[in-house]
């Protein structure tokens, strides 16, 4: 058995605190004078014993907890003895901790890595034994301890370098670990890195490489790398034009120290060149460079941004990126054809050319069910009635993914709408808020903040609701299974949402036309209609490009479809069966376009490497060592380190957890006795 | 018998506390006396206290059997014949000297309070015109005053009472065959002691001086930590009488010392009112009142 914190074994001497007030108390114990010890001499002994015993366990009780307690923190844990331990003597035990990161990929860095282990394992004694570790961002073990040579040149032949970060704390834990096996040896460990100093991001203060480990630095790091890359870019990725109106926006970063450098920088949409310009970075600055107004195809077009340029790390010389050409939402207003009746919706949905809205205005009397059809989102701008036909074929296209905003107002037939059996609400009369409520207009005062079609009002906090006046408005009742979205401050339903089984109708409980309500002349007007209709029509925003190492969510769409992901090599990977709006991520491992598949649908994805990797600052070897290695006397970590280690490592170190619970059950026992104890007297005081 | 309970707040004259400044125990007692007996003028006790003889004119309804004829004679007017005091008590103190009795948690020891109570006793019935004698004992008869209305008795009783020393062990065998023996007349005998002796000792001596007539009250003087034991640190308790020493964790003790004490004190209590024997337990740290609202009623009953 080890332990973890030996410092807290000193807390055991909190043991003598109760025994020693005990002593000190007994010595000092005082003459106290008594009129007659006559009754006293007459108590029974056993009575007396009895307490003594009750104290005795009292004090074994708390004895214990404080034993337990120490236990707990000193947190032990159990090590198998490896038979390493029996060939103890001048054998060396060799870590070799392999630097795999993207950064590697610099110039020849990583063939020199593996040379330099090959030289290792050559250079092992019989006897010796060696673990290999490779490391990015996470640590995982090629070797495990042995002295197997071709084993290890085996695993070192197999070992790539990724397209992941550094971080060495993680390689560092993991090799004190294996330090565990190694029991008995001369303990000594190799790293070969670049030594970059972004990998240093230490979370936690705890050392891990013990006092008696010689450590030995390969650094293949350079203090004036000359390498050029794209550190980001920022991509508008949706585009409702053919020609792109949106912007994309490099950030070149020039990592060298000493001098400047002139790039060639191009984009290219769908593998053909849209824009190029030559930028100068400064020394350890950036340069920013634009592109826009090329076309784009329907649909997803993949992107890159390239650096022309010969540097050692080519890797960050590309830059990865889709754009996602849409056509416009078709929105169809019915209206019952009053003079400017829609002037404002109108205004709301194609006041501008950028705007993602295709609008079609037609009177109630023309519409027909094929009309209603050809669109994405149908608002019914208070019309007296619809015909049957058309009412009966938005039920059928809501399943569809249509969606649909009623809003009622002056015009609206109660009897008619109210026969509308799957609208979410019942109209039950038009109040008209001075004459009928006596005050001069209701606000809308609350909403359910955080439905999709309030979140520009979440965002801001200079945009109200409430700042609309509403004189007039159709007093409706919900139906069972609606959602009541946002309210007049008479609790009055103002929008209505309907229920989960009949997704995509949305009801507006007054007009927009500037008569009952100056909601249209309010800043609050546009983002709330432009949510409604973006909302029906479960539009969903893409972005232009991941990071490597982000979970990138798959959302389901409609219906359940099975979904899965094509990798930039052309592997498929299965994400299984994904429910209407379920979602799932999934962690690309290396740069490039995914593709992912939902159902019939697909859409692109662009995964880059993490630019930090790309500045090679180094940090000096010993620094680095200075602060992982242990000072005397704070111990190793757990010894034992197996295949399925996470779990016998965590079961190992389950020790003070079940001290932790003996100690809490002593402690109950202590308070029930105490209490007892306390009841006892207490009683016996006031008999 | 019930025992009258007057709680008035504040009544620094019965306060023992209060008392123990008073260095002259006949001015100490003379002090409690008065001011108690003025206090009873208001209270409905009145009619059996004064032996001060006085007139009243004749009202409509009086007894004309009291009216005074010898006064009608002189002055041919009626008047009543007011209470003509009459002395043919005799009361006999008897104060326990033991050490225990030198024992006291606060200011008061019981010896302070005993001493208190049998002065102010002795001068009451001594101004009552009873005969007022004194006898102190522990395990022998220390001092015996007999019953006397002489002049010069009280100082000597006072005197007496004021320099008594408590000391040695209590027994009640001895001192109570000794005043069975001596007692010839029978008379109120007042006993003021914490009874720290076997039940059966003490009931068996009250008895053959009951069983002559004589009327006994019992004042059984105890502190308030013998009667609660609220000690709550651990110590070597010794015994003021017979100086043994023993480690008292008071936790372990305190149940069965109070159940024990009880029942001691219960015995004694049952013994006494079957022999007719009043008796009444006196917390040190509670005013006199009790006590001499006991004796007043007691000494009613010789009337």
């Amino acid at each position: 058995m080890n332990i973890l914190n030996p410092f807290f074994l000193f807390g055991a001497l909190a043991l003598a605190i109760p025994v020693l007030i005990h002593m000190v108390r007994r010595e000092k114990s005082e003459i106290v004078q008594f009129s007659s010890l006559m009754f006293l001499l007459r108590v029974p002994k056993a009575a007396i014993r009895q307490q003594i015993l009750k104290n005795l366990l009292l004090l074994i009780l708390r004895l214990l907890i404080i034993a337990f307690l120490v236990g707990a923190f000193a947190r032990p844990y159990f090590t198998q003895e490896t038979s390493q331990d029996a060939t103890a003597g001048e054998n060396r035990g060799t870590v070799l901790l392999i630097d795999n990161s993207y950064s590697m990929r610099y110039g020849t860095n990583f063939e020199r890595t593996k040379s330099e282990a090959g030289q290792r394992i050559d250079a092992m004694a019989a006897g010796d034994q060696m673990g290999v570790i490779a490391f990015n961002d996470k640590a995982t073990v090629l070797a495990m301890p042995t002295s197997d040579k071709n084993a290890l040149k085996a695993a070192i032949d197999t070992l790539e370098p990724s397209y992941a970060g550094t971080k060495y704390y993680e390689a560092f834990t993991l090799a004190d670990r294996l330090f565990g096996q190694l029991a008995g040896r001369q303990k000594q460990l190799v790293m070969i890195s670049d030594f970059q100093r972004n990998g240093w991001n230490r979370s936690s203060r705890e050392s891990m490489i013990g006092t008696d480990v010689a450590i030995e630095a390969v650094d293949l790091g350079l203090d004036n790398s000359t390498n050029v890359g794209i550190d980001n870019a920022a991509v508008d990725a949706m585009s409702f034009s053919r020609t792109y109106a949106g912007r994309v926006v490099a950030r070149i970063h020039n990592h060298r120290k000493d001098q400047s450098v002139t790039v060639p920088v191009s984009v290219s949409i769908n593998e053909r060149e849209a824009g190029k310009r030559t930028v100068e970075v400064p020394p350890n600055s950036t340069t920013l460079a634009e592109f826009t107004g090329f076309d784009l195809p329907l649909g997803f077009s993949k992107g890159r941004i390239r650096l022309d340029t010969q540097d050692p790390l080519p890797t960050d010389n590309d830059f990865l990126f889709t754009i996602d050409r849409r056509e416009k939402l078709s929105v169809l207003v019915i209206d019952s054809g009053r003079r400017n009746q829609s002037f404002f919706l109108r205004q709301a949905y194609t006041s501008a050319v950028e705007l993602p809205y295709q609008l079609k205005i037609i009177q109630a009397q023309n519409a027909t069910a094929q009309e209603v059809a050809n669109h994405q989102v149908v608002i019914v701008n208070d019309v007296p009635r619809l015909s049957d036909s058309i009412r009966d074929r938005m039920d059928e296209l809501r399943k569809t993914g249509q969606g649909q905003l009623i809003i009622l107002g002056d015009q609206a037939d109660a009897g008619w709408w109210n026969g509308f059996a799957k609208l979410p609400v019942r109209l039950t009369q038009k109040i008209f808020v001075g004459k009928d409520r006596g005050q001069p207009f209701y606000s809308v005062t609350s909403y359910v903040r955080n439905h999709p079609i309030f979140a520009p009002f979440e965002k801001a906090s200079t945009l109200g609701l409430n700042t609309a006046q509403f004189l007039a408005y159709a007093e409706v009742e919900p139906k069972e299974g609606s959602t009541v979205l946002a309210k007049f401050e008479n609790g009055s339903p103002a929008i209505i949402e309907s229920s989960d089984a009949d997704r995509g109708l949305l009801v507006f409980s007054s007009t927009v036309d500037n008569r009952w309500n100056d909601l249209p002349l309010k800043p609050s007007f546009l983002p709330l209609f432009h949510e409604m209709v973006t909302y029906l029509s479960r539009y969903s925003e893409v972005r232009g490009w991941y990071a490597l190492g982000e979970g990138i969510p798959v959302t389901g769409g409609l219906e359940a479809a099975a979904a899965a992901v094509i990798n930039p090599d052309g592997g498929r990977q299965a994400l299984g069966d994904l429910g209407p709006g379920q979602q799932r991520f999934f962690s690309p491992e290396a740069p490039g376009f995914y593709e992912v598949r939902i159902g019939p649908d697909s859409k692109m994805v662009a995964v880059n490497s993490p630019s930090a990797e790309g500045n090679l600052e180094r940090m000096p070897p010993d620094d680095l060592f200075a602060s992982v290695k242990r000072t005397q006397g704070e111990t190793q970590q757990a010894g034992l380190f197996t295949e399925d280690s996470a779990e016998e490592y965590a079961r190992q170190q389950m020790t003070w957890w079940y001290l932790l619970l003996i100690a809490l059950l002593a402690g109950i026992a202590e308070i029930y006795i105490a209490n007892r104890r306390t009841y006892e007297t207490k009683r016996g005081t006031a008999s | 018998m019930s025992t009258p309970v007057v709680d008035r707040p504040a009544n620094r004259f019965i306060d023992p506390k209060v008392l123990m400044k008073i260095q002259n125990l006949e001015l100490l007692a003379r002090a409690v006396v008065e001011g108690f007996v003025s206090g009873l003028h208001r209270s409905p006790y009145l009619g059996f206290s004064v032996d001060f003889a006085e007139y009243r004119q004749y009202m409509p309804g009086d007894d004309l059997r009291r009216i005074d004829w010898n006064v009608y004679s002189r002055s041919d007017k009626l008047y009543i014949k007011l209470y003509e005091g009459e002395t043919n008590t005799r009361v006999l103190i008897l104060l326990d000297v033991s050490g225990s009795m030198n024992y006291g948690s606060g200011e008061v020891k019981k010896i302070d309070y005993a001493r208190i109570l049998a002065a102010v006793l002795t001068y009451f019935s001594y101004h009552q015109r009873d005969g007022v004698g004194l006898l102190t004992f522990d395990t022998e008869v220390r001092a015996h005053i007999p019953a006397s209305r002489r002049s010069g008795q009280l100082i000597n009783i006072l005197k007496t009472i004021e320099n008594v020393v408590p000391s040695q062990t209590t027994e009640f065998k001895k001192p109570l065959r000794y005043l069975a023996e001596l007692l010839k007349r029978r008379g109120i005998i007042v006993l003021i002691s914490d009874l720290y002796d076997e039940p059966e000792n003490i009931i068996a001596g009250l008895k053959a001086l009951r069983s002559k007539g004589n009327d006994i009250i019992v004042f059984h003087i105890m502190d308030d930590f013998e009667l609660n034991f609220p000690f709550d640190e651990a110590a070597q308790f010794e015994d003021l009488e017979t100086k043994r020493k023993m480690h008292v964790i008071p936790d372990y003790l305190r149940t069965k010392y109070l159940e024990i004490l009880e029942d001691h004190m219960a015995t004694i209590r049952k013994e006494l009112a079957g022999a007719r024997i009043d008796y009444v337990l006196m917390n040190t740290s509670k005013p006199l009142d009790l006590g001499l609202f006991t004796y007043l009623a007691a000494r009613a009953k010789t009337q």
